[in-house]
């Protein structure tokens, strides 16, 4: 009787809402289901996608990125002519670990004696017995002494390769490519200014190219010291440049050092004498005097006249000069015979604002613009600067400069008075040429290449002249400063020439320390003597190189300037 | 039929996905044996950067200097070894040289006919060609420079049976026969050269000609005796 009868029993309203209640819980689980299962095939059509893509497309698991593009640990540097000058290879190294020698220690140091002879067998054995982890017994081992290590057959020994700076030409150019320190960052040189260029992942694969020309660089080392030890000399420095866009073509310090092995050497053939060594560098700072002189107005010409005693007293001192004139004489003379008396004269008249002015303008009271980290500071009077000191600079003696700073002068002078930094990197596509600025007028760039012509065809620097090839240039010698007086017998000779002068290319500054005479040079030790024939010989080298062809037949127009020097047989003057 | 339909479209479905993925191994295999050939270049690469690296070393500026310095002793060109232009250049040949090989045959004959007595076996053959053009006194001159080369094997033929029979008796024996080869030659070439080619190696030429000139030198410095006496 209880049982019930639904269809005799209308339901009650609160089933029917359960009811009610009961599917839209189903509906919503119906969903709820539905969007999980629709995340989940999403996922898994994601997964299945990725991998079909990357089946068609992508990399495999086992590609080595690194050897599909062969990018070296460090960038390599390469000089003009992409001959290499520096290069990472990979290198034998020998090391050990201690600890992990099963052999017999005391056999091991002996065998490892005879075959790496610079530590003894205490030495070795104390090495193994320290209880140290890991030592390198030998960086850069040549093949033979790795295989002859392999066959000692110890598994305590580590022989591994492992990314070594190289530089195939051993010292040449060692100051302008600097070296390595023993973690692979540049300590000097380019491979210092350069250190992020040349370990950056992005742009180490692409070498550096410098301005250097290896072939000129050898002459102009090879020729240079050839003169420095003739000459008995305690350095040298040298420079070529080129004039038109203040690339750096080759540049020297000697004594030098092998960049494959910075730490053999003495300490001080690191530096750099053509960059970082200021200088006073005498005379042939003459021309720039000369030239401030003509574009002030100053001098009208070569052909102006001063008078050269035999000694000038001026402010209390006394000028001397080599060659007196002793007679009034032109200013082609005065460049001729390197006459401080005269220079003095015409320095005295620019005057010592202008002075100071026109010297700033040409870069010479600033350190050096080069990428170049070993920059010197040049020494003025500062302060002291007044109308003498105006006149020492005048011919050179006051002021110090880097050689290099004397080949951008020179460069500046004979780019038709236009100023370009000097640069150690080729002009080219990936540095292209910065406009310069004005310092001289081109006339005057233009007249000075008769008188500086006439000082090698007639003047101090004969020695300098290689036929055919037009050099012109300035002979330098400045006495060294000692203890705080000047020498009467230590020099600094330099010589700084330009060829070929009807159409200025090529600087050439070269420098020696020191030098002593010698039986050929008479007992003299001045710049005409010494380094002007250095520049003869590496001219006559380099220029065939460079595109310099020789022409007896060709010279500036010295129509300009001879008529102004008087002939020493006649004793009569023209003016 | 209709109940197989579900089972064809997986089988297609399947059979789609299987040569896709088959296709993919393919190109996935191919692109492998790229990779082992991008990198078989690129270990290549670093042995040639190696090996040019040795080269550069061994064969770097300094040393060549030094072997320059010690053994090869080469120095920079003057300004006068540089030539402007192909004038100068042409300037700097000197074609006198070639007048040589368009007159042998006359040269030859003028002299000989003079003074020949101690050489008169081959002499007379040549004469008999060249005689013709004998007469400029010009071109006897030349020939009697060239001659001087020329003595040599004409020389033991007239001495050694004079004067320098002692010398050495094994070798005069063979210089007769050399001679007496190079007079057969001389007498076959000449006409050769005269007739059919005239500009042939002057070499040659020099050679056929020894002629007239020559043994009046010769003989003057050896055998004076001789050719006063004959």
């Amino acid at each position: 009787m209880n049982a019930p009868t639904p269809a005799l029993v209308a339901p009650r309203p609160e089933r029917l809402r359960l009811v009610g209640q009961r599917r839209q819980m189903l509906a919503v689980m119906h969903q709820r289901l539905m969007f999980g299962m629709l995340v989940y095939a999403g996922i898994v059509a994601l997964i299945a996608l990725r991998i079909l893509w990357l089946a068609a497309f992508g990399d495999h698991a086992g590609r080595k990125f690194e050897l599909t593009t062969l990018i070296p640990e460090r960038g390599d540097i390469v000089d003009r002519d992409g001959e290499p000058l520096a290069r990472t290879i990979d290198a034998w190294i020998i090391a050990i670990h201690p600890n992990k020698v099963i052999g017999d220690k005391l056999d091991l140091s002996r065998k490892l004696a005879q075959l790496m002879p610079e530590h003894s067998q205490e030495q070795y054995f104390a090495l193994l017995r320290s209880g140290k982890p890991f030592f390198y017994l030998r960086r850069r081992a040549s093949p033979s002494l790795v295989e002859a290590v392999n066959a000692l057959g110890e598994p305590g020994l580590a022989i591994q390769r492992e990314p070594d700076r190289l530089y195939p030409q051993t010292s040449l150019a060692a100051h302008v490519l600097g070296f390595t320190d023993i973690d692979g960052h540049g300590a000097a040189g380019a491979e210092r200014a350069f250190d992020s260029l040349l370990s950056d992942p992005r742009t180490r694969g692409k070498p550096i190219v410098l301005s250097i020309s290896s072939r000129v660089q050898q002459a102009l080392e090879a020729e240079l010291g050839d003169a420095m030890r003739h000459f008995s000399a305690i350095g040298a420095a040298g420079v070529v440049m080129d004039v038109h866009t203040g690339e750096v073509l080759a540049m020297t310090s000697l004594p030098d050092f092998n960049p494959n092995a910075p730490g053999q050497g003495a300490s001080e053939t690191h530096f750099n004498r053509a960059a970082l060594g200021v200088f006073e560098l005498g005379s042939t700072f003459k021309p720039f005097t000369l030239a401030m002189a003509m574009d002030s107005g100053v001098v009208s010409g070569p052909g102006q006249i001063y008078s050269c005693p035999d000694v000038l007293p001026v402010y209390g001192h006394l000028v001397h000069d080599t060659h007196p004139f002793g007679r009034q004489c032109s200013v082609a003379e005065i460049m001729m015979e390197s006459s401080n008396i005269g220079m003095a004269q015409i320095a005295d008249q620019v005057g010592t604002e202008r002075q100071k002015a026109w010297l700033k303008k040409m870069g010479f009271l600033d350190k050096v613009e080069i990428e170049l980290k070993e920059r010197g500071r040049p020494l003025t009077p500062g302060s002291r600067w007044g109308p003498f000191e105006t006149m020492t600079i005048g011919f050179g003696q006051g002021i110090a400069v880097a050689p290099l700073q004397l080949a951008m002068g020179y460069a500046t002078l004979f780019d038709g008075g236009i100023y370009h930094p000097p640069t150690i990197l080729k002009v080219g596509p990936d540095h292209p040429l910065k406009p310069g600025r004005r310092v001289f007028t081109a006339d005057t760039s233009y007249r000075m290449r008769s008188l500086l012509r006439l000082v090698v065809l007639k003047g101090t620097g004969k020695k300098a002249d290689a036929p055919g090839y037009r050099i012109g240039g300035k002979t330098g010698t400045a006495q060294k400063l000692i203890n705080g007086r000047y020498s009467q017998t230590i020099n600094i000779t330099s010589f700084a020439g330009v060829f070929p002068m009807d159409n200025p290319r090529y600087v050439v500054v070269v420098m020696l320390d020191e030098p002593k005479a010698t039986p050929e040079t008479y007992g003299f030790t001045t710049a005409g003597w010494n380094v002007a024939p250095v520049v003869s010989r590496t001219v006559s080298r380099i220029a065939p190189m460079l595109g310099v062809t020789p022409d007896l037949n060709r010279e500036p127009n010295m129509a300009e300037v001879l008529r102004f020097v008087q002939d020493p047989k006649q004793g009569a003057k023209k003016d | 039929m209709k109940g197989f339909r579900s089972v064809y479209m997986v089988a297609t479905c399947a059979g789609a996905a299987l040569a896709c993925y088959l296709v993919s191994l393919r190109v996935a295999s191919e692109r492998a044996s790229l990779e082992d050939v991008e990198t078989q270049i690129v270990l290549a690469q670093r042995d040639l950067r190696v090996l040019q690296t040795e080269i550069g070393t061994r064969g770097r500026l300094a040393q060549l200097e030094r072997w320059n310095a010690s053994v090869l002793a080469m120095s920079a060109p003057s300004a006068d070894q540089f030539v402007g232009s192909s004038f100068e250049l042409a300037k700097l040949t000197k074609p006198e040289h070639q007048v040589d090989f368009q007159a042998p045959v006359v040269l030859a004959s003028a002299p000989a006919p003079e003074r020949k007595p101690p050489m008169a076996e081959p002499a007379t053959d040549d004469a008999g060609a060249p005689t013709p053009a004998a007469t400029p006194t010009q071109l006897l001159h030349e020939a009697s420079l060239k001659t001087e080369t020329r003595e040599v094997p004409v020389k033991p033929a007239a001495i050694v049976p004079q004067a320098a029979g002692p010398q050495l008796m094994g070798k005069s024996t063979d210089r007769p026969a050399a001679a007496a080869k190079l007079v057969d030659k001389k007498s076959v070439d000449k006409p050769g050269l005269a007739a059919a080619h005239p500009v042939t190696k002057p070499v040659r030429i020099a050679k056929v000609d020894p002629l007239a000139p020559l043994p009046a030198k010769h003989s003057a410095k050896p055998s004076k005796d001789h050719a006063s006496g004959q």
